[in-house]
């Protein structure tokens, strides 16, 4: 593909997957909002995932799975246990 | 769009699973030329996605990475991930052409180093279906750790086109206007190692009147008890607690003409049982159960391997699943019938379950070439007997879990027969040109 062909394919992309975008931005911000407010939450003290869930009013499982991402990036550490839960904390706490 | 000339080999091996690699590996080393065609982003196939292998406990990366390693390495194999399969036909020259289309990757697979800098920088997150759904990934990733080749894939649906990626790529590999790549390979023979694929959870009607909170499968078990998993440790999906109570469930997706699978996995006693050991090492105070119709172990080592299990305090059950129903804090009851009691009606309460789901052929030939399937819908072999490999289609030989469940010991072997079989197929044919 000549370069000025290349350049045109990229421009029209956008408006090619407008759907897709749209979909995948309003994701994003609610992603987001959720790791805020995770990462808030969990920056005074580390908690576990029921805690977590409690005070955002979200589903339990929800929780985790953010968790769980926010450790596999290198953001939250596994910390002590509370009964037969493990308390989660920010990295940078350590 | 079609590229080029025909890419030509001795040998096509369809599917990079355990088998198709050592099929690849053990006609490589007679020096044929190899091309591996593979569906998915990586290589590899089910064992790859295992923590251990039984009867001996072995690290399943540590089985299957070497031999990805040393396909990948190997100057007369060929690897094609991403690849589709459109078809597989017998030319009059006696060559097989295989018509194949190769997905887009959106990354340049010469220039990506798999640094994971592109997926540290993407905003999007996903249900990472490589991890059970468990966690999340990003739109951008590298499938999983020991995933192979180590190059990134962009998941376009999930793309917001931001250029975080592409602005973070040392080498510039984010190709964001990559298209589907169509190419013909002609080979001499081929075999077809294409491997099975789990019924799902909400096939069978106990399991499917209600979504229950903390049923998962027994691939998804393997992910939370690989090193590399979702949570590095086993606890229930629903809110993260240690699960004090474990039942495993036989037979959830095989053995029943209304799934349309009469026939049992092979694998599914032992591979409960392996797990059900696992547990048992990283949460000694676990109450564990497997509820089953019959434990099958029938392979070499398999039937010590059961009787350590229940050494380990690991109770067996002999029962039948009538319904499973969500309990008090996301606990899960299983209503069943007790068989050694003469099928007197029974419930248990259990922290988490786990499914030994079907095992289904993960390839439908149909429309694509003309190897017949057999009423299981796995490759009809033509000579199950006396050779097991060879079907109907001339030159064409099948191998692992694409004719029927079996274990990772007997897909290695049936592999090596397969390529056997490729390599006389290959002399014959050899002879008769220069006759």
């Amino acid at each position: 593909m000549d370069p000025s062909t290349h350049k045109q394919t990229l421009r029209d992309l956008p408006a090619k997957c407008k759907n897709d975008i749209e979909r995948t931005s309003k994701s994003i911000m609610l992603n987001n909002k959720v790791l805020h407010a995770i990462r808030e939450l969990i920056d005074a003290e580390p908690r576990t995932v029921p805690q977590i869930a409690q005070t955002l009013a979200m589903d339990t499982a929800e929780v985790l799975i953010f968790v769980s991402a926010m450790k596999k990036f290198g953001e939250v550490v596994e910390g002590d246990r509370d009964g037969g839960y493990f308390r989660y904390g920010l990295i940078s706490q350590l | 769009m079609q590229t080029g000339k025909p890419l030509k080999y001795d040998v096509l091996v369809i599917g990079g699973g355990i088998a198709g690699l050592q099929a690849a590996l053990d006609l490589a080393d007679q020096d044929f030329t190899v091309a591996v065609l593979e569906k998915d982003a990586t290589i590899g196939g089910n064992t790859i996605r295992l923590s251990k292998v039984f009867p001996t406990l072995d690290c399943a990366s540590c089985i299957t990475r070497p031999k990805m390693a040393a396909a990948t390495q190997h100057e007369k194999i060929a690897i094609f991930t991403d690849c589709d399969l459109r078809s597989l036909e017998r030319q009059t020259s006696g060559d097989l052409t295989a018509s194949i289309i190769r997905r887009p990757r959106y990354v340049d697979r010469d220039k990506c180093v798999g640094c994971r800098e592109c997926e540290y920088g993407c905003p999007v997150y996903v249900p990472d279906e490589e991890q059970g759904g468990f966690t999340l990934r990003k739109a951008i990733r590298i499938p999983f750790a020991n995933a192979i080749p180590q190059v990134a894939i962009l998941d376009a649906k999930n793309c917001s086109l931001c250029g975080r990626c592409a602005k973070v790529c040392a080498t510039g590999a984010i190709v964001y206007d990559q298209n589907p790549e169509a190419f013909v390979i002609q080979a001499k023979t081929a075999v077809v190692a294409t491997g099975f694929s789990l019924t799902t959870i909400h096939r069978k009607s106990p399991y499917s009147r209600c979504r229950v909170r903390n049923v998962i499968s027994a691939m998804q078990m393997e992910r939370l008890l690989a090193p590399c998993g979702p949570y590095q440790r086993v606890i229930r999906p629903s809110d993260g607690k240690e699960p004090a109570s474990i039942a495993f469930v036989q037979c959830a997706g095989s053995q029943d003409k209304h799934l349309d699978i009469t026939y049992g996995s092979r694998v599914s006693s032992m591979y409960a049982t392996k797990q059900a050991m696992l547990i048992a090492g990283v949460l000694p105070h676990a109450d564990i159960t497997i509820y089953h119709r019959n434990i099958r172990a029938s392979g070499k080592s398999d039937e010590p391997f059961f009787q350590n299990a229940k050494a380990m305090d690991i109770e067996f059950k002999k029962a039948e699943i009538a319904k499973m129903a969500q309990a008090a804090g996301q606990n899960v009851t299983l209503h069943y019938q007790d068989l050694d009691k003469k099928g007197h009606p029974a419930s248990r309460e259990h922290d988490l379950v786990v499914l030994s789901l079907g095992m289904a052929p993960q390839w439908n030939p149909t429309g694509i070439c003309e190897l017949p399937t057999a009423d299981d819908h796995f490759i009809q072999c033509s000579r199950p007997q006396t050779h097991p490999t060879v079907t109907a289609m001339a030159g064409v030989f099948a191998a692992g879990a694409a004719t029927g469940p079996k274990d990772i010991v007997d897909t290695i072997a049936e592999a090596g027969t397969a390529a056997m079989e490729a390599s006389n197929y290959l002399k014959r044919a050899v002879h008769q040109n220069e006759a």
